[in-house]
């Protein structure tokens, strides 16, 4: 009989290795928790349950590409996945594992301390947040990978201030169309009330600025405390984004009468682009204006890449990036949208498609 | 998807060392000589190729799913899961994570039997027997025993970049091309990185077509030695091609191996050190029957 003694065998290893905790998160992804490594009890981990829920896709295709992407991505600004984790397989699971995903354990996600009134963001704070932010865009997207996520409960910080990009369960790869052909990716990814004007608009042959248009989503949010056009309908949410941004047009972006729902949906007319001057109100820092007004560019080919956004004079003007680290450990229990209160918690985009409702010309913005 | 290779877990995990993978075969190869492995694993190649072509998917899934397979038999014994079985498991799983989507599961299941029927009726007695919820089962412990290492890096990129960097005209793409394609039918994937693959393909192009490339070649500076042992697998292969007639042979070879139960018969994680153990995969493959039956 053959010796297996001195091999190693790359199997994934059994979930009961960490002791869970907390629960911390629930989504249509499934639950994550907190938990900590049983045999090195100071290190504590994030796990989240992969749910089988279409038993005709077999493993779902969300944690096949959260998996290899997050495999792939190795970076400061990127949610590190340790490992991949299993229930032991016996005859009550019908020999079926569950798997978990093991990931460093964040303190914070950035929806959960926007929500709590005690955590104060200073403008040095806000610039070392969307610096992190930024860079973990630009590290993505020079691998090729669209996020397709971005929202503020997918923003983790670490007590030590340090930003995570997380949740890539819908991310993808993407390439530069080439040879006059173009893509054609789904357009129904990012959460409502951050997803950009091209995808609500049928885009399909989207790029990286869809990330940026929820990078100034977000942006404009550390300072509004909470999500900047909370949409009930695609159709409403395009005119929250033309009350902010301006009327959607062939003239600030000339191509658009293309898409392919451009003529099928109710465009505002004669709006005016009133970004600045809408958040002037609670972002007192003119180059932040300036740079808001950037990355929430109406033409995604006009909108700022994360590269350029770097180099924006927000960030090299005084007051420089400062460590979050300080604030945050005024402190010293966790901050999870999942655990805020419910006035946070009630805030929840609804899903896509919702009845029709004309009623929303008098609906505030913010 | 560029990434780094060398970040990878293909890299880092799965870079084989031959005399272990030698090793993990020796179950296997009581019942069956080493010569008779290989051919049961071109032949299950082959398998996978027809089904693939007849599910339309690209040439990158079908590649993929090749490598999956021989991933999961470089650390199981043939009969610890029935490799008819796991080839449409590793194409349902290669064509989500190569982006082509998820094949419904009717298709596969069908066009395993009409591929089956109609082309392997050599090699296979009756109707295919395994329905999608055995894929399905399938496919966690093809996951679980590959670690949930999902990318594969293949060579047809690097080759590419070399062929340009060898000057165009020299026109060596399409049939390096096509011994890379060979290479999947023999141990090399699961040996040696890719980009050396590549380069050993073009090598053995270069000398088919009496290309003078010496130059070129030694400015590359990497290993020779395990170029030439590329090389020297793949030849073996074509040496075997010239006398191996596959419908002839292959349903007396895979009458050798002791045939594997209808459902898997136990996780192999659980099993895989102790394969003998005939006792355990009984009562165990009892109880997965009753409870997938719904």
């Amino acid at each position: 009989m053959a010796k297996y003694d001195d091999l190693k065998f790359p199997y994934c290893e059994e979930e009961t290795k960490y002791e869970k905790l907390l629960k911390i998160g629930q989504g249509t992804f499934g639950e994550v928790f907190k938990a900590k490594d049983r045999k090195n009890r100071s290190k504590l981990v994030a796990m989240k349950k992969v749910l089988m829920e279409n038993e005709k896709e077999g493993f779902p295709i969300t944690a096949l590409r959260e998996i290899k992407i997050l495999q792939l991505l190795k970076h400061e600004n990127v949610v590190n996945l340790i490992e991949i984790c299993r229930t032991k397989a016996s005859p009550y699971n019908r020999y079926k594992s569950t798997f978990y995903l093991i990931f460093e354990f964040c303190e914070h996600d950035l929806a959960g301390l926007l929500s709590n009134i005690n955590v104060k963001f200073k403008l040095s704070e806000i610039k070392k947040v969307m610096s992190q932010l930024l860079n973990g865009l630009y590290f993505i997207h020079s691998n090729k990978i669209l996020h397709r996520d971005m929202k503020a409960a997918n923003i983790l910080i670490t007590k030590n201030g340090v930003l995570k990009l997380a949740d890539f369960g819908l991310a993808r790869a993407f390439s530069l169309p080439k040879h006059g052909q173009s893509n054609r990716y789904t357009n129904r990814v990012v959460t409502l009330w951050y997803r950009p004007p091209e995808l609500l608009l049928g885009e399909r042959n989207y790029g990286p600025a869809i990330d940026l248009w929820g990078a100034g989503c977000i942006m404009a949010e550390m300072w509004t405390r909470s999500p900047i056009m909370q949409g009930n309908t695609e159709q409403h949410q395009l005119q929250l984004i033309s009350q902010l941004c301006g009327s959607i047009t062939s003239d600030v972006w000339p191509g658009v009468d293309k898409l392919d729902l451009y003529e099928k949906l109710e465009l505002p007319k004669g709006q005016k682009r009133k970004v600045k001057e809408r958040l002037k109100a609670y972002v007192k820092d003119t180059t932040a204006l300036e740079l808001l007004d950037k990355l929430l560019a109406l033409n995604p080919s006009k909108r700022l890449d994360s590269d350029t956004a770097l180099n924006h004079d927000f960030f090299w003007v005084s007051p420089e990036p400062e460590d979050l680290t300080p604030m945050l450990s005024r402190h010293t229990t966790s901050m999870f949208e999942y655990l805020a209160p419910p006035r946070r918690r009630g805030q929840q985009p609804p899903p896509p498609k919702p009845a029709p409702n004309n009623d929303h010309h008098f609906e505030r913005i913010f | 998807m560029a990434g780094n290779f060398w970040q990878s877990s293909h890299y880092q995990q799965w870079v084989l060392d031959k005399q272990d993978l030698m090793r993990e075969r020796q179950a296997d190869l009581k019942v069956i000589t080493e010569d008779e492995y290989q051919k049961v694993m071109i032949f299950f190649s082959n398998f996978i190729q027809a089904l693939g072509e007849q599910l339309k998917v690209r040439q990158q899934v079908i590649a993929t799913a090749t490598i999956y397979f021989k991933r999961f038999y470089a650390r199981n014994s043939l009969k610890c899961i029935d490799p008819w079985l796991m080839a449409p498991t590793c194409i349902f799983l290669a064509s989500k994570v190569e982006e082509f989507g998820v094949i419904s599961n009717s298709r596969l299941i069908t066009t395993c039997q009409t591929v089956v029927k109609n082309k392997f009726p050599h090699a296979f007695n009756g109707d295919y027997p395994y329905r999608i919820q055995n894929v399905l089962e399938c496919e966690f412990y093809l996951l679980e025993m590959m670690d949930c290492c999902l990318i594969l890096y293949q060579p047809y990129r690097p080759l590419t970049q070399f062929c340009n960097d060898l000057k165009p005209e020299n026109d060596l793409l399409p049939l390096s091309w096509r011994i890379v394609n060979d290479s999947l039918r023999t141990d090399v994937p699961l040996l040696y990185p890719p980009y050396l693959i590549a380069i050993a393909c073009l090598h053995m192009a270069c000398v088919i077509k009496q290309k003078d490339v010496k130059q070129w070649f030694a400015e590359l500076s990497v290993d020779m030695d395990k170029i030439l042992e590329i090389s020297r697998q793949i030849l073996a292969l074509y040496e075997m091609w010239k006398t191996y007639d596959e419908k002839k042979e292959i349903a007396g070879i895979l009458s050798k191996i002791p045939k594997p139960k209808l459902n898997p018969s136990r996780p192999p994680s659980t099993g895989a050190n102790n394969q003998e153990n005939n006792s355990q995969n009984s009562s165990a493959s009892q109880s997965t029957q009753q409870t997938t039956k719904h």
